[in-house]
Order: C-alpha cells, then structure tokens, then sequence
C-alpha cells in the first residue's frame, strides 16, 4: 500500500475542515468527499505535492443523481474524491486548467453520461459515433441500448484545397495502424502543425455491457479489451472483486499470475519492437522481432493453452496449474531468447539508420510527462519513474527483486530502449518465479453473489498503468465497471510531441508511444 | 523501303522486348528470394518451380482487374503516364549493347551514353506525373518527393557516369565497354571510388531501402501508385523493376566491362549475352542485399545526403580520375 | 486463356487487412502470417497498403457503427474481381460484443463475404487454411488418384457439412470485365 499518505489528508482535513468528509482506506489511500469543492480539494492537493495527476475519471448513475469519482494519483498515495450532481442538472466545473492530463477524461463522461464540464464543453460525439442521437447517454441506467435510434451519418468534411497547408488524414484504414483511429494531420509542406484525433471507432461499449453479465462472465469480456495485454485486462478486474470479496488468494496462485503477467509483457514489447522496424522501413528488423516472438507464444500456449488468450485469471486463482515437467521447456526457451538480447540491444545502439530516425525525435520533457498524466514506458522514457510493481507492488511482485528502468532523455530512441532493457527484466522474474515458486492450492473457491462494495485495482500492463474500478450490489452482476487504459493517457501526449515534426516522423513517433486503440476506446 | 524481318525479330524478341521483360521479371523473383531469405523466410513457393512464375502471376492478375479512375484525377496523364514511363526505360534499355550489338545499331553512336540517361530522367519524370496526375493527396506529396530525389541524385549521376567516359576517351557505351576489356581491366578495379558512389546513387535513384522516401508505406499508403488499379498499376510496376535492371545494366557497361568476356567457342553472341546477364544478376543481388540491410532516411536526410555528401565526393571523384589519367595511368 | 488468368488470379492473391473494431487478437494473428514462421509469401500473399491494389479483404472485428461506412467505402474503392474473408468470431457474428449498443455484429451485414473463418482468435495456422480452401475453391486443383474428392465449389451452395471453414461461390466469374470510366 501507499506510504505516508497521512501528510495530504491531514493538508485537506486542516484546510476544508468539515465542509469534506475523508474516509480513510477506501479506494486507495483515501475516498473524500468534496461536496462541491472538488476543484479547491484538488488545487489543495496539486500545491501540496508537485506529482498530482488525474488517473481516471468514474461517472456513477446513482439513481436520481449522477456521481463522479476523479481518481488521483499524488507521489504519497491514491484518493477517490467524490462529487454528486443532480440529472436534471448535470453541471460541473472542468479541472483541466489545474490538471491538463484531466482533457479525455472529461470528455468521456460528457459523452457516456452527459455531465457537462464548464470551460471544457464537447462538440458532437467522443468515444460514441457520429450516427448517435444526442441527449442520450448509453451507460446510464434507464437507457436500453437495443432501443435506441440511430441517425443518418453526417456529410464528410471538405478537405480544402489550400495551396499552402495541406490536411492530411490519417484515417481508418491505414497501413502504419494496425487498428482504425482518425488522425487529422494538418502540415504546412513536410512539418506538423496541429493534430486532432478523432477516437471512439473500435468502441464495442464494453463497460455497459459488463453489468448485464455476470462476474464470470465478465471475466471473459473483459479480457477482449485488448488482444496483447489479455492477461493485463483479467487481473485488473479479478483484483478488484477479489478486493470487494475480501478473498485471499493462494501464494501459489500470485506466482503463477505473475509468470503469466510477464510472459504477457515480454510478448507485448517484443511485437512493438517489431513493428517500430516496420513503421521506420526496417523490415528486416520486423521480422527478426516477431520470428523470437513466436517461441513465447508457445510457452504462452503451454502454459494457459491458448497463443493469444490465456484467460489464465479467475476469481479466487488461476484456472489450471503450472506441470513441473513444464518448467525446464520454459527456463530453456527463455535462456535463448536471452541470448539474442545482446544483439538486438547492438542494433539499436549501433544501427545508424535506427539512430538517424529515432534520436532526438518525439521528445517529450519531464515535467509535461507529469502535468500530462502519462504511465508506462513512455513515462519512464521521460524520467518520470513509475512503476506500479514498484509503488504499489500487487501479487507477489513484493517479494521478487527486480529494476525499474528509466531513460531521461525523452525521445522516441529512449522509449524503444526503455522496452528493450523491460524485457530483460521481464525474463528474470519469470526465472525467479519458477525457482521460488510456493506449493499449495492455485484457486479457492469464491462466492458467486458479490457484496455492496466497491474497488479499485491497479496494474503494470506493458503500456503503462492499467486501472479498474469495480462496483457491486450483492446481485451476480457488477454495478460499475470503469476501465481505464495506459494509452488513454498517453495519447494526449502524443498530440503534443508531433508538433513542429516531420510527417515522416509521426510513424515513429507513434509507435514509441505504444499506442493500442482497442485499449483506449474500449 | 523494305521490311528488315532481322530487326523486328531483334526488337520484339531478343535481345529486344521479350527478352527484356523476362529479365526483368526473373530479378523481381531473385529480389523476392533474396529479400526473403535474408529475413528467414522462404519467399514465393507456389507458383511454379520455387515461385519462378510469381511476378509473371502478378503482372497477369493485374492485367484482368477492373480499371478505376477517380473522378477528379488529370485524365489523359492518369491513363497513359504509367505506359509512356514503361516505353521510355525499355526504349532506353534498347541502346545497350547485349549480345555484342545493342537491339537497335550494332556499334552505337558517340553520346549515346548522355541519350540514355535523359531517356530514364524522362521516364522518372513520368513517374512524377503520374502520381501527380492521381489527384490524392498521398500521390500527391509522394509525387513531390520523387521529383525532389530523382532530380537532385541525377547530378551526380550524370558525373559519375562521365568518368569511365573520361577513362575511355569516349561517350558511346560500346567503346566504354570494350574499352574496358580490350584495352585495360574493367573500371571497377581502376576507379574504385566512382564505383562505390555509383552504386550508392543508383541505389538513390531507383528509390530503393535506404533511400525508398517516396514508397513509405506507413505514411503515404500507396505513394504515387495509390488510386491506380488494373493495368495500369501493372505498367507502374515493371517500369521500376525494369528501372532496377537497366540501373544494374549501366552498372555493368560502365564499371564491369559489359557484355565483353572470355568466348569459350561457339557464338561470340550467345557468349556475350551470358555474360552480360551474369553480370546484371550480381549487381542486382548486391543491390538488393543493401536493400533489405538497411532502414528508410528520411526525405531531408535524404536530399542532404545529396548536396552535402554525394555531390561533393561525385565531383571529387572525377576530379581524381581525371588526375589519375593525366599522370598515373600512362606509367602503368 | 482463361485458365491462365485464373491461374494468375489464384497464385498472387492480394490482401488489404482492415480492422472494423476488432480487440487486436485477429490483426496480430494476420501479420505474424508474415513473418518467418507462417511466411505466406509462399502463396503468393502480398499485403497491400492501397484498398485499390488488393483483390482480397480481411476484415477483422465486430463492425462498431462508427466504421460500418468506413468498410463500405473500402470495400467499394477495391476493384472487380474482389473477396472479402471474415476472419475470428466478431466478424462472423459479433463474437462476444453481439448485442452491445455501438456494435452492428458481423462483416455480412455491410458487405458480402466470401469465406468465414472463426475462432477467437484464429490461429496462423487456421487463417491458411481458411485462405488455402478459398484459392482451391476458386481454381479447384487438378483430382489426384482419389475418386471421392469432393468439389468444394459445390458443396458451398448446400448449408456446410463441415461447419469450421464455409466457402461461398465468389461473387464475380474470372472473366475479363469491361472498363470502367470515371467511375470513382
């Protein structure tokens, strides 16, 4: 758990007195609420610690008020702090003048619920699409989706035949995307000058959807989130009930949930690093990334018995038990792959064409990595060293010694390093797990109607910080399920290093930041 | 005025029309191989022996697609820049001598080097226009980085090409090549250094890895071939793999003695153009092998490779061989 | 000569790769047929980045309703003679975000489709196949010794037997078509 958190709630309790009510221990560190001072609490709390952040905004359907819970982050500890609004009100007051990282966010909850935040008001539609009628607002509780009317699509915009300043579209469908997002790339001959996305098109309404299917159930969904941190996505959520469960889970059951969890991230980085190759005209390099890939994904499959979807977390534990006979074929695989590691790192460092594309490229300096609320690796590309393993060790990541590693520099070469020395790192602990690995029983067996209650749970996917939010009502479905995703956060901070670059440098760009849209749109 | 059946013969057939199109789809196939083995692939398996009918198979498909054309594309540049590329670099590729004579003199004219260097500028002009022509914006910003590359790396180029003309008093490529055999050794061994940096320029030239700015896929999608379908896209793909085999045919005329060799008995013809497409394939693999071992510059790092690498050195480089003439060469 | 054309048309099928809304696992699945362990170069198998040079679509993902247009559009840019192959669970049916709002469900309410192949995702190896089946389908190879080697073009017409991989008549006979002008 957060340490020291006491220093920020006792600034707040001496400031607000008791105009704020702070209960201790819930949803992090603490859930305060601010009854309507939620922008005093925060500036409170941004003057108290420089490394306050936004990680997530919540909106709650309560009945005949809409909740908002802002979830944030502070270098001391985690708080929840909570603000009602009426419905047929739904006004609140933005917060990203305080903290910019806080723009999608805001978005988000216009749009899904229909809060509208003043001085950061949405036009048309974020995350839903554009066929969408307005004034409702799906993830409410009195609206069925299967009744709603869709409208016409709107006209395509013009693009205007300005000699000068050409707006390019990097659209749906496009070879450096492997998914569909809308880049509108304004360039004035070959340097970037603005660049708007538009996201919400790999949107499948997935928080709505799990609150009509049961905890198990959900499970399964959830994971489908994304293909390449699956396994990332099934512990955020089972973390959460577990929490709201007040279960324990079997030491044995941590150390095979962290062997699945790092098999996930040295197979995530892997393919990024691959793809960065393709998106800077490096074949070669692509294929040689994904040829070394190929091996984890058979031990990803021997362990869970799927290559993509390990479905691997339950409730209570793992699904099925690591074989002893296993453990030689997987310590042999990876002492290979560890093996190729020196080349690849001489690669980067010594391949001039990389270091021509990649150095100097994309920077991102560190107090706009703060301010803007990023995680993961591009966070620690930047020098802003977060882990969650490391600031709130989950599972038995506590108990395995393991390096943090940060890169200052900023660039675009940073980041790929920061992946490059991760997997490293990764398969170290997988080694120190099997050696270390506790006997006993890998699940216990857990209730199926979940109490009132509600958790947060956070964890290190191989983009960044994964956050879950879970509501239940002692019914066997959640209330609330909130998802936040690494590059949700990292996408604002993209939007501000493209500027001023090359177009031929966006790719790259792009890529380093590790971008993976079903995550963000969910 | 009679018909010379000997001359068609020779223009359609060999060492004309056909037989250069067959040359140039069996480099697209060693390229594919080569390009896959190196990557730890196997490349093309299934049509035909070992995939030898692969780039035959996709110029066919292409043939029988359904033709579009954009509405707002430039319509007779769309629909004839694609051919009138391809019928300049076969046009240029005709002047080179093959098999002792080239398909349309048997002996050149003086400065039929300096014809067939514009004719492939004339070409790549028309690869220019035709991504111009499209109307898209990728073709568009594509097109405008072809032009850039191709006219600035063709000053180089063009003095490159001068010095085995300097070394051999001359600028007929026939007397170049046999110059080189009958005389002296090939110019690969006496300029070196003018053979290093023509192959880097050609290299640029072609628009290949690392220099393939204009057919970045993951920025400009299609590059100057996005809108075109059908035949047309059939005629934009042979035009630059025919580029790449008349690049590594100039290479050898100028730099490794053309069809000129050994004659082991028999037809001096046939031994010529053995020869002559022995040599070809080298320069193809070593190209492609460069190729597939780099990654792609960017187009500013590309255009300043130019002014402030190449051309430099370009000029140097003649400036030493004409050096090396005046004083060394009549002492060996 | 139209053996030949076929023949050409199978051996250098063309692919576009467009994500509908998919969650990654399919798209990752498809490029690693790229890579040195799958490798379908063999067949041939290029993968275009112009919807305009492709011959073969492969969409992946469950149609959310703000790309539904966008696959349409694409689909129409392709030019005759076209296949569009469904590949995983989403694009067959929905897959497991059948029902959520924001989600048409299933390639074959926009565009038609020619081969299905499920799976969540489908393995390397189960796209092959699927690809394999749709090539031979459109150039049955020559029968071999066997003498109950069934058709596979005419078992696609009748509900599939085998319902892993279903294979319809493609919508477009081999046949050189007419020009079109202007046509965008």
């Amino acid at each position: 758990m957060a340490n020291n958190e006491v220093d920020i709630v006792k600034v707040i309790e001496s400031k607000f007195g008791s105009k704020v009510q702070v209960q201790p221990g819930l949803l992090g560190t603490a859930a305060i609420n601010t009854n309507g001072l939620h922008r005093e609490v925060l500036k409170a709390m941004v003057e108290a610690d420089a490394k306050t952040g936004i990680t997530a905004i919540t909106g709650l359907d309560l009945g005949a008020n809409l909740g908002v819970i802002f979830h944030v982050h502070t270098e001391k500890g985690f708080f929840g702090l909570r603000a009602e609004v009426p419905k047929e009100k739904p006004r609140l007051q933005t917060i990203t003048d305080i903290i910019p990282g806080a723009l999608f966010h805001e978005l988000e909850v216009s749009d899904l619920f229909g809060i509208m935040f003043d001085g950061n008001e949405l036009k048309g539609h974020f995350l839903l699409s554009e066929n969408w009628p307005e004034g409702i607002f799906p993830l409410r509780k009195d609206v069925n989706p299967a009744e709603v009317k869709l409208g016409p699509s709107p006209p395509e915009e013009k693009i205007p035949e300005d000699k000068k300043i050409v707006k390019f579209i990097i659209g749906p469908q496009h070879p450096a995307l492997l998914e569909p997002e809308k880049f509108s790339v304004t360039v004035e001959g070959e340097v970037v000058t603005k660049v708007e996305p538009r996201i919400g098109y790999v949107h499948r309404g997935i928080e709505k959807s799990a609150e009509t299917r049961t905890y198990v159930q959900d499970v399964y969904l959830v994971e489908r989130v994304c293909g390449i941190c699956n396994a990332c996505h099934a512990h955020g959520f089972v973390g959460a009930v577990e929490k709201i469960l007040k279960t324990d889970v079997p030491p044995r059951a941590k150390y095979l949930r962290v062997i699945a969890l790092e098999l996930n991230r040295l197979h995530s980085h892997l393919l990024t690093l691959g793809h960065a190759g393709l998106e800077i005209g490096y074949e070669t390099l692509f294929q040689y990334f994904w040829r070394d890939r190929e091996p984890i994904m058979d031990l990803i499959e021997l362990t869970s018995g799927n290559r993509v979807y390990a479905s691997l977390m339950t409730i209570g534990g793992v699904r099925r038990d690591l074989k002893d006979t296993d453990i030689p074929k997987i310590k042999t695989t990876l002492s290979d792959l560890k093996k190729k590691l020196p080349f690849y790192r001489k690669v980067y460092t010594d391949e001039p064409s990389i270091r021509a594309r990649m150095q100097n490229e994309g920077v991102l300096a560190k107090e706009d990595a703060i301010k803007l609320c990023v995680v993961g690796p591009v966070a620690r590309g930047s020098g802003y060293d977060i882990d969650v393993r490391k600031d709130d060790p989950y599972e038995a990541y506590g108990e395995i010694p393991f390096k943090e590693i940060v890169y200052k520099t900023g660039d675009t070469w940073a980041r790929m390093n920061v992946r490059m020395d991760e997997l490293e790192e990764s398969i170290n602990i997988i080694e120190y797990a099997l050696d270390n690995m506790p006997k006993g029983p890998f699940r216990v067996d857990v209730p199926r109607y979940v109490p009132i209650g509600e958790a947060i749970h956070r964890v290190e996917a191989p983009r960044g910080e994964l956050f879950y939010y879970v509501k239940g009502n002692g019914s066997a479905s959640p209330e609330r399920v909130k998802i936040r995703t690494p590059t949700y956060a990292n996408i604002p901070a993209f939007l501000k290093t493209a500027i001023g670059e090359n177009i031929a440098d966006v790719p790259p760009n792009f890529v380093s930041l590790d971008p993976c849209f079903s995550c963000t749109d969910r | 005025m009679a018909v010379d059946f000997w001359l068609i013969a020779r223009i359609l057939i060999f060492p004309g029309f056909t037989f250069i199109l067959l040359l140039t789809l069996f480099c697209d196939w060693i390229e594919r191989k080569l390009e896959a083995r190196i990557q730890n692939r196997v490349g093309p398996m299934v049509a035909g022996p070992a995939g030898l009918f692969q780039p035959l198979a996709d110029f066919i498909k292409l043939l029988t697609k359904e033709e579009i054309e954009p509405r707002n594309a430039k319509k007779i540049v769309f629909k004839f820049a694609p051919l009138a590329a391809f019928a300049m670099m076969v046009f240029a590729m005709c002047f080179l001598p093959i098999d002792g004579g080239s398909v349309i003199s048997t002996s050149g004219f003086p400065g039929d080097l300096v014809v067939i260097l514009t004719f492939s500028t004339i070409a790549s002009f028309m690869l220019f226009l035709s991504g111009w022509a499209s109307s898209n914006p990728y073709g568009t910003i594509s097109s405008a980085r072809v032009l850039t590359q191709f006219l600035g790396y063709d000053i180089p180029l063009f003095i490159l090409a001068l010095t085995p003309a300097f070394i051999a008093g001359s600028l007929s490529i026939f007397a170049i090549a046999s110059y080189q055999v009958t005389k002296v050794v090939p110019f690969i061994i006496m300029a070196p250094w003018a053979f290093i940096l023509f192959l880097i320029t050609i290299q640029a030239e072609l628009e290949k890895d690392p220099f393939d700015v204009p057919d970045a896929e993951s920025e400009l999608v299609g590059g100057i071939e996005t809108e075109y379908t059908g035949a047309k896209l059939a005629f934009l793909h042979l035009t630059r793999d025919v580029q790449i085999v008349f690049g590594a045919a100039l290479i050898v005329e100028l730099f490794l003695g053309g069809p000129y060799g050994p004659v082991i008995g028999g037809l001096p013809a046939f031994w010529y153009s053995l020869w002559f497409v022995l040599k070809l394939l080298a320069v193809v693999i070593v190209t492609e092998y460069v190729t597939t071992l780099f990654a792609r510059l960017r187009i500013d790092q590309v255009l300043s490779a130019n002014w402030k690498i190449i051309l430099p050195l370009a000029v140097l480089s003649l400036m030493l061989t004409v050096a090396m003439i005046t004083w060394v060469y009549p002492v060996l | 000569m139209t053996n030949t054309i076929t023949w050409a048309r199978v051996k250098s099928p063309w692919v576009l790769h467009f994500n509908s809304g998919a969650c990654n696992g399919c798209d990752i699945e498809i490029v690693a047929l790229l890579t040195p362990k799958y490798d379908v170069e063999r067949f041939g198998i290029k993968l275009e980045p112009s919807p305009r040079h492709a011959d073969v679509l492969l969409v992946t993902g469950c149609v959310t309703q703000q790309c539904a247009e966008r696959l349409k559009r694409v689909y129409d840019q392709m030019p005759q003679p076209k296949f569009v192959v469904a590949i995983g669970a989403c694009a067959c049916s929905g897959g497991v975000f059948e029902g959520n709002y924001n989600v048409v469900g299933g390639v074959d309410k926009i565009i038609p489709v020619t081969a299905y192949i499920p799976g969540c995702p489908p393995r390397p190896e189960a796209i092959i196949d699927g690809a394999v089946k749709l090539l031979n389908a459109l150039n049955p190879p020559k029968p071999k010794k066997q003498p109950k080697k069934a058709e596979p073009a005419k078992e696609a017409a009748k509900p599939a037997a085998e319902p892993q991989i279903v294979v319809a008549q493609p919508e477009a006979k081999p046949v050189m078509e007419a020009k079109h002008d202007g046509k965008q």
